[in-house]
């Protein structure tokens, strides 16, 4: 089993962060314009939102785990609902690697492996540096390509 | 073969469609500007939207003159475009369904939508608007036929490599393959001369059209599988219903807000007159409530009596070859084709009342988008005795009967403790509710709570999943129970899925994800609530199987159907 790079704590963290700042502002309206919230409570609103944040970052670091198995690729992550999702090669239509904002200043990058199956169909590998992913993304397709289905959808 | 144009009525639609947005839009943006320009005068927008008319008409015109489709042996082309051209080519193989859909007017005039989808693509991948009922007729034949010849010439390429590779010699691989060629007209051939027969046909297909072919596949003439007989469509339109017609409710009110109103305030008043004098005011909204309640009740009820009447008027399914064709609407006419090859997944679908009346539906899933333009779903018999729907789904699949496993016991005490959570929340509404309003009755949310146990056994009763030789069978639901079969090689991925609670509780729940277009109402197959262990020995059985009949190419439903 392969782990995520252990930066991408800090993708999450930050993206914690800038999530409890939009709560953050959106109380901050409520309390000009609709009505008046106390500081206090805004402030600890605000801060639990950044300790859930921080804490469900440095759990799902260490659930998150993947593997290249014989014929699958095989997913476990989740902290509220734990998910194991086991992608057959053959079912591999395309795979990207992407990186938003965040990821990239931090030297990350994800791959995403798209399936033809409904939606939330397709699985996202977080956390990996530029290197391993491309080395990832070049494997799944070698992968896939050797196990060609005789019959697409 | 030369190229085909839409029929001439789609120029003088489309040219008065682009007309009026041309006009209006010209209209609106002078009136716009005139507001705030000085030289921009309201009078320059009569002639400026007539101007934007004629634009928007000729653009029309020129669409239709630059719309152009060609039906080759191998794909299906649309060149389009005025000004970008889009040339687009869809390959036979990929095709998932050819639907046809008429309306009223098109009927008089002869005309009709013919839409085309692959697996890919949020939408149809080619539209025709529209062409002439004969024309459309023809491209489904057409295309029926060449995606038969192509299947037959892609297997034995697949067969010819795969012995050339491996000097396999795999026996069940070529029966399977024999069995997945015979036609319908020889159900009870055997495996070998089945393989022979099939490997001729296919000879013939390579070398051109044979007679043997026609025989074999006679895509022309379907064979008439299931009708939906008057009476079976009258109980089928009052033994289910159709959510769209809440929505329709939604739409007649926000129109007709003010008579509605006054007819419900007047039926108040008529009840409250021949009741005893001591109503008061508040029981009077009490009873207004009431009435309104049992008139929306009605009214969706009647409105989805009369919606499946008419979309369900007339059904027929019938086999075409290797295809699955249907007909059906009394308004708006819908026909399609379905290639066997393509479903994904079949559905036993039933409501409590259907159960009481012995009668059930039956849906196929391709990965296309259905006519309703919802998902790929398409009832294949939307109601039939239980025994003639189950049949079909076992001919379909080749499924066995199964025999349904039940998650354990432990389930059933989390749905007795959700429930118990969401009558809770009743409740307490309730109870909100009496604080600010003058209703105080909030302890009649207490009811709810005797409908917990119940509801949470029936939710567990009807979970049930059996794990078959070829197929993975997950049925769920009480008010719309879904009997899901799906083959192992269509599973796209697989997983186990563990709440906080569920993994207190040691239970995992497997979501079997298909290429299907599902959309919300129809979530993916998911067995609930089962063992750890077993959980993770059904993920497991699901991949080995999947892997294994890849390796014996199990590339299409069984089509010894009937």
């Amino acid at each position: 089993m392969e782990t995520l790079h252990p930066r991408i704590r800090l993708v999450w963290i930050a993206r914690a962060v800038l999530g409890a700042a939009v709560l953050g502002f959106v109380l901050l309206a409520v309390d000009s314009w609709l009505r008046s919230l106390p500081m206090a409570g805004l402030l600890a609103v605000v801060s639990i939102a950044v300790v859930l944040g921080v804490v469900h970052a440095i759990v799902l670091y260490g659930r998150w785990a993947f593997d290249l198995e014989a014929d699958s690729l095989y997913l476990e992550r989740g902290v509220i609902t734990f998910v194991e999702t086991a992608v057959p090669y053959v079912r591999v239509q395309h795979v990207d690697t992407q990186f938003g904002p965040i990821e990239r200043a931090l030297g990350l990058s994800s791959v995403v492996v798209y399936t033809a199956g409904s939606r939330n169909a397709d699985v996202r590998i977080p956390g990996l540096t530029p290197d391993r992913a491309r080395e990832l993304q070049d494997t799944l397709r070698e992968l896939a390509v050797e196990s060609e289905a005789a019959d697409a959808v | 073969m030369n190229t085909n144009r839409l029929h001439p009525l789609s120029a003088v639609t489309t040219a008065l469609q682009r007309g009026f947005v041309g006009g209006s839009m010209l209209f609106f943006l002078v009136s716009i500007s005139s507001g705030f320009v000085a030289a921009v005068d309201i009078s320059w927008a009569f002639v400026l939207s007539a101007l934007g008319f004629l634009v928007g008409a000729a653009y029309g015109v020129a669409y239709y003159y630059r719309f152009e489709y060609e039906l080759t042996d191998d794909t299906f082309d649309i060149a389009s475009g005025v000004l970008s051209r889009r040339d687009r080519e869809i390959p036979l193989g990929r095709v998932q369904n050819v639907d046809i859909r008429q309306g009223v007017v098109s009927r008089i005039l002869g005309i009709a939508v013919v839409t085309i989808e692959t697996a890919g693509g949020g939408a149809s991948e080619a539209t025709l608007d529209f062409v002439d009922d004969g024309e459309a007729d023809r491209l489904q034949r057409e295309i029926r036929r060449l995606t038969m010849s192509s299947d037959r010439a892609a297997r034995r390429r697949r067969e010819e490599r795969r012995t050339a590779g491996e000097r396999s010699s795999d026996e069940s691989a070529g029966d399977r393959l024999g069995e997945a060629s015979t036609d319908g007209e020889h159900p009870d051939i055997d495996g070998a001369s089945a393989r022979h027969s099939s490997e001729m046909a296919a000879d013939t297909d390579a070398t051109g059209a044979g007679t043997a072919t026609e025989s074999a596949g006679s895509p022309g003439r379907p064979k008439q599988l299931f009708e939906l007989e008057m009476r079976e469509l009258l109980l089928y339109s009052f033994a289910s219903f159709r959510p769209a017609a809440v929505a329709a409710l939604g739409f007649l009110t926000l129109f007709g807000t003010d008579f509605i109103v006054d007819y419900l305030l007047a039926v108040t008043d008529s009840v409250t007159q021949q009741a005893p004098s001591d109503v008061a005011g508040s029981s009077r909204g009490v009873l207004l409530g009431t009435i309104s309640v049992l008139h929306a009740v009605v009214v969706t009820y009647a409105l989805s009596i009369a919606y499946t009447f008419a979309s369900y008027y007339g059904f027929r399914l019938g086999r075409a070859g290797n295809d699955l064709v249907y007909e059906r609407g009394l308004l708006q006419r819908y026909s399609g084709s379905i290639p066997l090859g393509k479903v994904q997944s079949v559905t036993i679908t039933d409501n409590p009342i259907q159960r009481l009346l012995g009668y059930a539906g039956l849906v196929v899933e391709t990965a296309g988008y259905g006519p309703d333009s919802d998902s790929g779903s398409q009832s294949a018999v939307p109601f039939a005795k239980r025994p003639r729907a189950h049949g079909f789904a076992e001919r379909l699949t080749s499924v066995e009967p199964p025999t349904f496993n039940r998650p354990t016991r432990v389930a059933r005490r989390r749905y007795l403790v959700r429930y118990s959570l969401v009558a809770t929340v009743v409740v307490g509404a309730l109870y909100g509710l009496a604080l600010v309003t003058p209703f105080d009755a909030w302890y009649i949310g207490l009811v709810t709570y005797l409908a917990v146990p119940p509801a949470a056994h029936l939710r567990w009763a009807n979970l049930g999943y059996a794990v078959g030789d070829e197929h993975l069978i997950v049925r769920e639901g009480f008010w719309s129970r879904k009997t899901t079969v799906i083959p192992y090689y269509r599973i796209q991925t697989i997983s186990t899925r563990r709440s906080i609670f569920q993994r207190r509780l040691e239970l995992a729940s497997v979501v079997v994800d298909t290429a299907s277009s599902r959309t919300f109402a129809w979530s993916n197959p998911t067995i609930y609530d089962v063992d750890l262990p077993i959980a993770r020995d059904v993920t497991d059985t699901g991949r080995d199987r999947l892997q294994a009949s890849l390796a014996r190419d199990d590339a299409s439903l069984s089509s010894d159907f009937l």
